[in-house]
């Protein structure tokens, strides 16, 4: 086990980081215009 | 998980047959005279309601027919590590803090301290709160091997509430452990409970999640006893009910649970939803979610209804008890966004949608009783004057719908013994007829408190996040009053409105109305406390009775250190407590 008496950390919280990924809940919305506006966005240059 | 599909495509069935038989008899005698297009309207209302009446009772029902509890081994020494997490968010820290001292000591004495932790997960943002969680939580560490296995910090922003808490801690620390058991501030379980939970998890490695049903426990008042009754008496069978139906896809509420650490961090990391609160934002009632996040990964998510040794505490009073609904139906109405997420199982999906009925239900009761009262006032429209018998007939069926799992579970306990333990089996049905009385008299009032809050949240209004007053007890007339004048208003307004353009109408509605017009005297009757020292005669529970010994150790340590006060402060333990961003 990592956490253990001998543990560095044992006087406080244990430093044993797990990650957490963010889920996916709402389906993403594509239309035309979204398509469009994104292709323009990325083809045009910026100023 | 066949079983589970079998069972509630059953409970399905019945319910929708039950519901549409329930509405071709109203049909049947509002159309008397002709259907209407109100009619039509009205119909659909009653069967859409009359569904979610009718499925709560058969999941009443298929818990009494549910098969008795099963045989359990006596739980192995747990191999996996647990975290013991107690989030905290301005609560009254010597209570919360001694719950945790309690179990901390039920642990210890079965040898198994080197295989829990516990870590007090604090939100606190009154100053005043938070130096009070530091000097009780030096009184937690003179505990019986506390060093090392009991921890606090807090955070000084609560991004994402309590499932932001809890991800926070599995961020940082959730790599040392196999399992976290979930509480909430008021939660205590006995340490056998908890050993036998993980052993549970490392029994079967696909369990993701394994729910107890919490008892509550410590009611003080008419309101709150009456709920800790219901709880303790009627819940566990609706819940052994659910638990059929449910199977491997089971509900996760937010606490007195064990989840596997790995399972939840890899499965449970909540996306902020986008747009603002109330609809979007941080997600309210993570719970739900999380359990079909789980299910989603093919986690099993189960509910363990005969578990005992889980207790919790509940609100005093209607006020704090609609306080906390408002929140709840916040977070239930946000679900209707993630209805759609890729990838969940349609009894998830099933199970969001029951959620959002059970508050959505109560502005179409209102409709329903406005489209009644529009109905009987138009010209040659008597509701029910040819057809007496069908009103009977639909009152008796709604009355049965209602009543019978309450009677039906009065009938199984008196014939098992279990009404012993709630003061016999005469206190136990005088007990249950008082809870449904007082029940059916406070059903009107939650019922405006409910469309209020469902309007509200509709109209775009955030509720934010009240701290949980859990020994607000008492409540005066005039804070009733306040509280609750419009629904006064409005149920005088109905009865106005019936009596001058629908007078047949009246009789039917008055139990409605009047209940609504005397709200704030409900309320407040209600918060009254028992005298001190009278053994009350009805609503008693076994936790009264024969209350368990983490019970009756916790009370013991409460009292001794309310008594005493917190031990001077420790400078060799601060090391122990940590506060980050």
């Amino acid at each position: 086990m990592k956490h253990d008496r001998s543990d560095v950390f044992s006087g406080a919280l244990p430093d044993a980081p797990l990650a957490m990924p963010k889920q996916v809940l709402e389906r993403r919305r594509s239309s035309l215009l979204l398509t469009l506006r994104a292709a323009f966005a990325a083809a045009l240059p910026r100023f | 998980m066949a079983r589970a599909h079998v069972t509630r495509t059953l409970a399905l069935g019945a319910a929708a047959l039950l519901s549409l038989a329930g509405g071709w008899l109203y049909m049947r005698f509002i159309g008397n005279d002709g259907t209407s297009l109100l009619d039509v309207l009205r119909t659909a209302l009653f069967t859409l309601v009359g569904f979610w009446l009718v499925w709560g009772g058969v999941a009443g029902v298929l818990g009494i027919l549910a098969p008795p509890r099963r045989v359990q081994r006596r739980p192995g020494r747990p191999h996996g590590m647990t975290a013991i997490l107690m989030p905290v968010y301005n609560e009254d820290a010597a209570a919360s803090f001694s719950r945790v001292a309690a179990m901390n000591r039920s642990i210890v004495a079965l040898g198994l301290a080197d295989r829990f932790h516990f870590a007090i997960l604090s939100d606190t943002n009154s100053a005043e709160v938070a130096a009070d969680e530091i000097v009780w939580f030096e009184q937690l560490l003179a505990e019986p091997l506390a060093e090392g296995r009991l921890f606090y910090r807090r955070r000084e922003r609560n991004i994402g509430k309590k499932a932001g808490n809890i991800e926070d801690f599995i961020s940082r620390s959730g790599g040392a452990y196999d399992y976290a058991l979930i509480l909430d501030a008021d939660s205590l379980m006995d340490g056998a409970t908890i050993a036998a939970m993980a052993a549970r998890m490392d029994d079967d490695p696909r369990l993701g999640l394994l729910q107890t049903v919490p008892e509550v426990i410590h009611a003080h008042s008419l309101f709150g006893r009456v709920m800790q009754f219901s709880a303790a008496y009627l819940s566990p069978y609706f819940a052994r009910g659910t638990a059929l139906m449910q199977g491997e896809e089971g509900p996760y509420w937010g606490h007195n649970a064990i989840v596997r650490v790995p399972a939840f961090a890899a499965s449970c990391g909540l996306p902020v939803l986008s747009g603002k609160p109330p609809a979007g934002g941080h997600i309210l009632s993570h719970d739900y979610v999380e359990a079909a996040l789980l299910s989603r990964a093919n986690w099993k998510v189960e509910v363990d209804p005969y578990l005992g040794g889980s207790y919790e505490e509940g609100p005093e009073n209607l006020i704090e008890y609609a306080k906390r609904d408002r929140r709840w139906c916040q977070g239930n109405l946000q679900h209707r966004r993630v209805l759609g997420a890729p990838g969940l199982k349609v009894w998830s999906r099933f199970t969001f949608v029951q959620g959002i009925m059970a508050y959505a239900a109560s502005p179409l009761w209102l409709a329903l009783l406005a489209a009644s009262i529009l109905a009987a006032a138009l010209p040659s429209k008597y509701w029910w004057r040819d057809n007496e018998t069908g009103i009977w007939v639909l009152a008796v069926a709604v009355a049965i719908a209602l009543l019978l799992p309450k009677f039906l579970i009065l009938v199984r306990s008196a014939l098992g013994g279990r009404n012993r333990g709630f003061g016999g089996t005469i206190r136990a049905t005088l007990s249950v007829v008082a809870e449904i009385v007082i029940s059916t008299l406070l059903a009107p009032i939650m019922l405006c408190f409910q469309s209020k809050a469902v309007v509200e949240i509709l109209l775009g209004l955030d509720g934010g996040w009240p701290a949980t007053n859990r020994d607000e007890g008492r409540v005066t007339l005039s804070t009733a009053f306040a509280a609750s004048w419009w629904v006064t208003v409005a149920g005088a307004s109905v009865l106005a409105i019936s009596t001058a353009f629908a007078s047949d109408l009246v009789p039917w509605l008055l139990p409605v109305a009047l209940p609504a017009i005397g709200a704030p005297l409900l309320i407040a009757a209600t918060s009254r406390g028992i005298s001190s020292g009278r053994k009350p005669l009805l609503f008693t529970t076994t936790s009264e009775t024969a209350p368990a010994p983490i019970i009756v150790e916790q009370q013991r340590i409460f009292l001794s250190w309310t008594q005493q006060g917190p031990a001077p402060a420790d400078a060799a333990l601060a090391g122990a407590a940590t506060v980050h961003a």
